[in-house]
């Protein structure tokens, strides 16, 4: 079974590059990128990538992009507001597509992607919304639960995996509650504990801490680093300042749209 | 993939469905199940006067009677004539006494027979019983036979198998034409539940899609909602109609009383050993594809970039 969803995020990196992608191949060629080493392999590829919305060249939302991330690393991605960080997130859902450029995560071009791939490889990635996009109609436990029966997990182990990520995130004691009747945070959190309890490959997530208290914060901060470490590569889009300069990342800057810094340490200028 | 969990899933989503969209939910089973009774019905007169036509074919034959006084050795002469005839199949000569015998038997209480004492009233009720190898050669012979000297009276059968026939032929098509409409008004109601229930839906099935549920898993709780509809809009309708074949056949057999001339119909088993899987398949297959279609349409609007 060569479903993404039931590999391992470690193996299954493994395992797609050396299946020696063509596509991933003459991108290697063309660019000056030193010849990829299995164990330093880049997850996610963004290659000259620029969006713009509604088709007038003007306003771009993006402007040629590029950067990459290697697997088990820890990116933030901060900027202004309207500087083009979500549209980053969704470009590496495939969400969006890029006007121009390309984005390979995995190895895989995403442009190339069938229907059905794209299903899969969103399955396979962990994504946090900044609207946080919970089911209305269900409540905590089982908006965490439909991540897990999206992926077709076995039904008896559900419930563990779920009551596990509800209590990471300290959540377990309202499990029975509606979005409706959270706050903020608290959607947040239900949102981080959906797009963790599959154990995804790569995290995707936008302002995850954006309603949160300080405390609340570094909690929701300390648990991403946790997933890192275990293998997970994690993008974080985030405006808390105070966040990125204790932990002391690799920080990529964007502003109006383009990167105007991508180094290891804290927010940087602005 | 553990497909047992998902189909879980899936069935109670659409029962989710179902309950959400109650009303849109409810119309479309009473019209199916309008429908399908319709179909029942229909289908019972059908097969019963088919069941007649073929009754009348092989068993009924025409009857003939002798003028009055004939010698048993002229009957004897006259059977023989008869047989030799092409479209003849049989001829079974039954004497007056049997006859009494008989009409005793099916049609009067023994008391009553009693008081004819030893006399038959039915004296002069001798008949050949005529069998024909097929309805259509009939008319001809029995025009040759009824000509033939000793012969008084002929009971032929065709009006009534020709009535039978366009009776058959007029049922058909007024069956087909009803029920196909039932059935797009039947199509149309579960093709406007189903599309309600993706508006209510349209937010949740946008953030499906972007966490990574497949089409088919996205659609399952809809076509499930589909095929329950049909289910139910079919076992409804079968069950009374399975209750009430016979007070059904019969309260039509009287409203026809010149036409349904025996009260010997087709029995409950072999009308339903057609009737239940045909209504079924119909009700499942509409709910189905029904919800299938209309799923085409309305999630296209979904298919990412
Ligand atoms: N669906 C859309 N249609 C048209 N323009 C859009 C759309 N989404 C975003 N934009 C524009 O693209 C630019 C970048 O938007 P984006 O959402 O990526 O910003 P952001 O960095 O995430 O901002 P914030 O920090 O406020 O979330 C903005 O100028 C925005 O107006
Ligand atoms: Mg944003």
């Amino acid at each position: 079974m060569s479903d993404w969803e039931n590999v391992p995020a470690s193996e299954l990196q493994e395992q797609k590059i050396q299946e020696s992608d063509p596509a991933l191949e003459s991108v290697s060629e063309n660019s000056s990128r030193a010849p990829i080493n299995p164990l330093d392999a880049p997850v996610i590829v963004l290659e000259h990538v620029s969006k713009e919305y509604d088709g007038t060249t003007e306003n771009h939302a993006l402007t040629d992009v590029s950067f990459s991330v290697k697997k088990g690393e820890f990116v933030f991605i901060v900027g202004p507001s309207g500087s083009g960080k979500s549209t980053m997130i969704r470009l590496m859902m495939k969400e969006i597509s890029p006007t121009e450029g390309r984005i390979y995560v995995a190895g895989k071009d995403l442009a190339k992607l069938r229907k059905r791939q794209v299903c899969k490889y969103r399955r396979s990635i962990g994504i946090v919304f900044q609207d946080f996009r919970l089911l209305q109609d269900r409540n905590v436990y089982e908006n965490v639960a439909f991540a897990q029966q999206v992926v077709g997990a076995p039904k008896r182990r559900i419930p563990k995996e779920v009551s596990k990520m509800l209590n990471l995130v300290g959540l377990s004691g309202k499990y029975k509650n509606r979005p409706t009747e959270l706050s903020g945070g608290e959607q947040q959190r239900v949102a981080l504990a959906r797009a963790l309890v599959n154990n995804p490959m790569i995290l995707l997530a936008d302002e995850p801490t954006g309603n949160l208290d300080p405390q609340n914060s570094w909690e929701i901060m300390n648990l991403l680093e946790e997933i890192n470490r275990r293998g997970t590569t994690v993008v974080v889009v985030t405006h808390n300042r105070e966040i990125v300069d204790r932990m002391q990342k690799r920080v990529i800057s964007v502003q109006s749209g383009v990167i105007v810094e991508d180094k290891k340490g804290g927010y940087g200028h602005e | 993939m553990n497909s047992f969990g998902s189909f879980a899933y899936c069935f109670h989503q659409g029962i989710k469905n179902i309950r959400r969209n109650k009303l849109f939910s409810i119309a479309s089973v009473a019209t199916m199940t309008a429908c399908l009774f319709l179909f029942g019905i229909m289908y019972f007169i059908l097969i019963n006067v088919q069941y007649m036509l073929l009754e009348a074919e092989t068993n009924v034959g025409v009857t003939v009677f002798f003028d009055e006084g004939i010698e048993d050795e002229q009957i004897a002469n006259l059977k023989q004539r008869i047989e030799a005839m092409e479209a003849v199949r049989s001829v079974v000569y039954k004497s007056a006494a049997q006859t009494w015998e008989e009409y005793k038997e099916t049609h009067l209480t023994d008391e009553l027979a009693e008081t004819f004492g030893t006399d038959n009233p039915l004296e002069d009720s001798a008949s050949f019983s005529i069998f024909f190898e097929s309805v259509e050669e009939q008319t001809e012979t029995v025009a040759q036979i009824a000509m033939l000297p000793g012969i008084r009276k002929v009971n032929d059968t065709e009006d009534m198998v020709n009535t039978l026939t366009r009776l058959n032929r007029i049922l058909s098509i007024g069956s087909v034409i009803i029920i196909g409409l039932l059935l797009c008004i039947a199509t149309f109601l579960i093709s406007t539940t189903v599309t309600m229930g993706v508006s209510i839906r349209r937010k949740e099935i946008s953030i499906m899609h972007l966490i990574g549920a497949t089409d088919i898993f996205i659609r399952a709780p809809f076509l499930v909602e589909g095929v329950i509809i049909g289910l139910l809009g079919a076992c409804i309708p079968l069950s009374i109609l399975y209750a009430l074949y016979y007070k059904i056949i019969e309260l039509i057999a009287s409203k026809f009383s010149s036409l349904f001339s025996t009260l010997n119909f087709v029995n409950t088993s072999e009308v339903f050993q057609v009737l239940a899987p045909v209504s079924l398949c119909i009700g499942v297959g509409i709910g189905f594809l029904g919800s299938y279609f209309t799923l085409n349409k309305q999630l296209r609007n979904f298919r990412q970039l």
